[in-house]
Parts: structure tokens; C-alpha cells; sequence
């Protein structure tokens, strides 16, 4: 998914924070979609947030691997790993 | 109006006021209340429906394969409900209006062949239940609910998930079933509170402290595991008993479930629908 087009999706989602983790709740019209609700880790919490119109995925991988302390490589496949969990959520 | 009733549910205080005589399911008569508070809800009543009024935007219907139970409609910022008959498909049996603040209904119904009238006739009576949550801190939920006295166990589940079985068993062993089907849950200062609300049989009101919340299913031996924050909030919210279309409802569901897991343990059960199951929840749970 590209990262624009789920900037755009983010009013489609309820959210609340719970600690350092995320439940959403996708809304299709205004309805919200209960079997569908998920929730993020502080890792995908923390991507979300990235998620500001501004930031590209290139950006967001390197902020992620200066917040967590991780690899370039890991970084990557987290944020793949997200993107492609919030794209099987709009199918 | 010349008739009226009290019926108090969950703590919450309603009051039905027609110019015809009011006939309710013999559910609704153990909750019949004298208290003098100040109602939270006031339901007026009328026989006929009127077919004048003005339903506006559908917001949301609730229906599944077979048959449709009610639809909402939005006009400003009240909603207005159309109720239909459960053995009639298609016929109407009841509109209701609900206001801005969600405590005044106005529900325009059939006339009975007694020539009384039933406002809180299914599913209109749980759906009067249901907004009661949304105004305070409570959720409606699907569940059942057991006390030893002092405090219970709630097992959620959707249908055919085990909730009367585990209800069942429990009470062959002497607890007391809260009941086995729909529950509100309330906060009452730092506690959370299980009250059993009317149902088409008749039972007294009763509450317990909630201590531990189950998600059940069957499964071929007992299992459980503990489920805590993002999860556990995300997990207990799709049991609630919500209309889904305002975002306000799912937002205020949210907070109160992110405060209850805060006290109240949520696991995930699946389980072996004998009585080996109340030594294995006690010792785990």
C-alpha cells in the first residue's frame, strides 16, 4: 500500500490508545466494522503515527530505525509487514 | 398521561407514560420500580403509528438473513426507529423517536386486540436497554454471567459459543446465574458492576462485582490464556451490543473498556463443556 493513499484512509479509522499500543476500528460510510477491529504494537503505534502526509516510507524506516535501535533491513520488513496489515483490511 | 409506569434496569431509572393502558411482558414486571428519583429516560407512548412523520438519512438497519428487526434513521439530531415485527415479515409494529440527548423516547405502537398497548415489545424493549449505555459509563454486551456472591465471571460469546452451557454448569454447582444471555456492565466508582436486564421470562433484577471476563468457545480440551490492553480491549468490544453507525458510541465503548481492563482480568477460554471446567477457571482464571 502506498503510504499517501493510508494517510488519506486514517479518518476512516477509529483510534485508541491504549499504553503503548493501538486498537482501530475501520469505518466503512460511518459504520463502524466490528469484525475487523485490530490493534498495533508499539512498533506499528509507532509507524501509524509517522503517517503524517509528509513523511515517505523511506523517511519512515529511518525513523524507525532511530526510535528502536534496529536495523535498516528490519525497519523495512516492519513497515511492509504494516502496510500490508492495514491493506487486508480494506479487502 | 394518565397511565404510568417505573421500571428500573441496571440502576437506571425509566419511566412509560400513555393515554392507553400499558401492557408489558412479564419479563419487564420484576423490574418495576417505586423509587421517586428523577427518571434518567422518559418514554411517551401512543397507540397508531403515524405515518406522517419525517424519516429522514438511514443511518443503520439491523437485520440478518432471514428477517429485519429495526432500521435507524437520522432527522437533525434526533434518530428515528423503525420496529418490525418479528412474525410478520415486513410489518411495522412500532416507530420511536429518540432525541438529541437520547433520554426522551416517543414511541408510536400497534394497539393491541385488548386495547392496550406493549411499547417495549422485542426488540424495542433491548434496544431502549442498549441506549441506556451509551449516555453513561456502561456497555451492553453478549454474555453470560455467574456469582458465588461475593463476585462473578463473565463469559461472552456470540451464539452457539457456550454460553448457557457454562451458565448451566456453574449453577449445578450452586452459583448464581446473573444471566445467561445479555448483560450491562456499569462502572460504580473504582468497581464494575454485571446487572441482568428483563428478558421474555420473568426474573428478579440481580448484580455482581465483575472479577474476570472469559471469552469462550468449545475446544477439544480446557485452555486459557490471558489477554491484556490493546488486545484485550479490542477482543471484548466486538461482544458489545452497539449500533456501529455513530462514532461517538464506538469512541465512548473504548474508553470504558480500556478503564475496566484496568481492574477487570480478560482471558480467552476455550473449554470442555463439563464441570471440570469450574476447578480449572478458579485455578487459572
Amino acid at each position: 500500500m502506498n503510504i499517501h493513499f493510508l494517510f488519506e484512509l486514517k479518518s476512516k479509522y477509529i483510534t485508541r490508545e491504549i499504553g503503548d499500543e493501538l486498537v482501530l476500528v475501520p469505518l466503512s460510510g460511518n459504520v463502524a466494522q466490528m469484525n475487523v477491529l485490530f490493534t498495533l504494537n508499539e512498533t506499528g503505534k509507532f509507524i501509524w503515527e509517522q503517517v503524517d502526509g509528509k513523511n515517505t516510507k523511506e523517511d519512515i524506516i529511518a525513523l524507525l530505525v532511530q526510535e528502536f535501535d534496529v536495523e535498516a533491513e528490519t525497519a523495512k520488513i516492519d513497515v511492509e509487514t504494516f502496510l500490508n496489515k492495514i491493506a487486508a483490511t480494506l479487502k | 398521561m394518565r397511565y404510568s409506569s417505573k421500571i428500573a434496569i441496571a440502576g437506571f431509572e425509566l419511566s412509560l407514560n400513555s393515554e392507553v393502558e400499558i401492557s408489558l411482558e412479564e419479563g419487564y414486571y420484576p423490574f418495576k420500580s417505586q423509587s421517586n428519583k428523577t427518571p434518567d429516560v422518559e418514554i411517551a407512548c401512543y397507540a397508531g403509528i403515524s405515518e406522517a412523520l419525517e424519516l429522514g438519512e438511514a443511518v443503520f438497519v439491523a437485520e440478518n438473513e432471514s428477517q429485519r428487526f429495526y432500521a435507524i434513521y437520522q432527522t437533525g439530531k434526533e434518530l428515528t426507529f423503525l420496529i418490525y415485527n418479528q412474525q410478520e415479515k415486513g410489518k411495522i409494529q412500532q416507530l420511536a423517536v429518540l432525541s438529541s440527548d437520547l433520554k426522551h423516547w416517543t414511541i408510536y405502537t400497534d394497539l393491541l386486540s385488548n386495547g392496550k398497548i406493549n411499547p417495549l415489545r422485542y426488540p424495542m424493549g433491548p434496544l431502549i436497554m442498549q441506549y441506556l449505555t451509551v449516555n453513561s459509563e456502561a456497555v451492553m454486551i453478549h454474555a453470560a454471567c455467574v456469582t458465588d456472591g461475593k463476585t462473578g465471571q463473565l463469559f461472552a460469546g456470540f451464539s452457539g459459543r457456550g454460553k448457557s452451557t457454562m451458565a448451566k454448569i456453574w449453577k449445578d454447582v450452586g452459583y448464581q446465574v446473573i444471566n445467561d444471555d445479555r448483560i450491562i456492565i456499569r462502572r460504580q466508582g473504582e468497581e464494575f458492576v454485571a446487572y441482568n436486564t428483563p428478558m421474555y421470562y420473568a426474573d428478579v433484577p440481580k448484580s455482581t462485582v465483575l472479577r474476570s471476563i472469559f471469552l469462550i468457545r468449545h475446544f477439544p480440551e480446557n485452555k486459557i490464556r490471558k489477554i491484556e490492553g490493546a488486545i484485550a480491549v479490542s477482543k471484548v468490544l466486538a461482544f458489545c451490543i452497539q449500533n456501529n453507525f455513530s462514532q461517538s458510541f464506538i469512541v465512548g465503548n473504548l474508553a470504558f473498556l480500556s478503564k475496566m481492563i484496568q481492574t477487570v482480568n480478560v482471558y480467552e477460554l476455550g473449554f470442555v463443556p463439563d464441570n471440570h471446567i469450574i476447578d480449572f477457571v478458579i485455578d487459572n482464571g
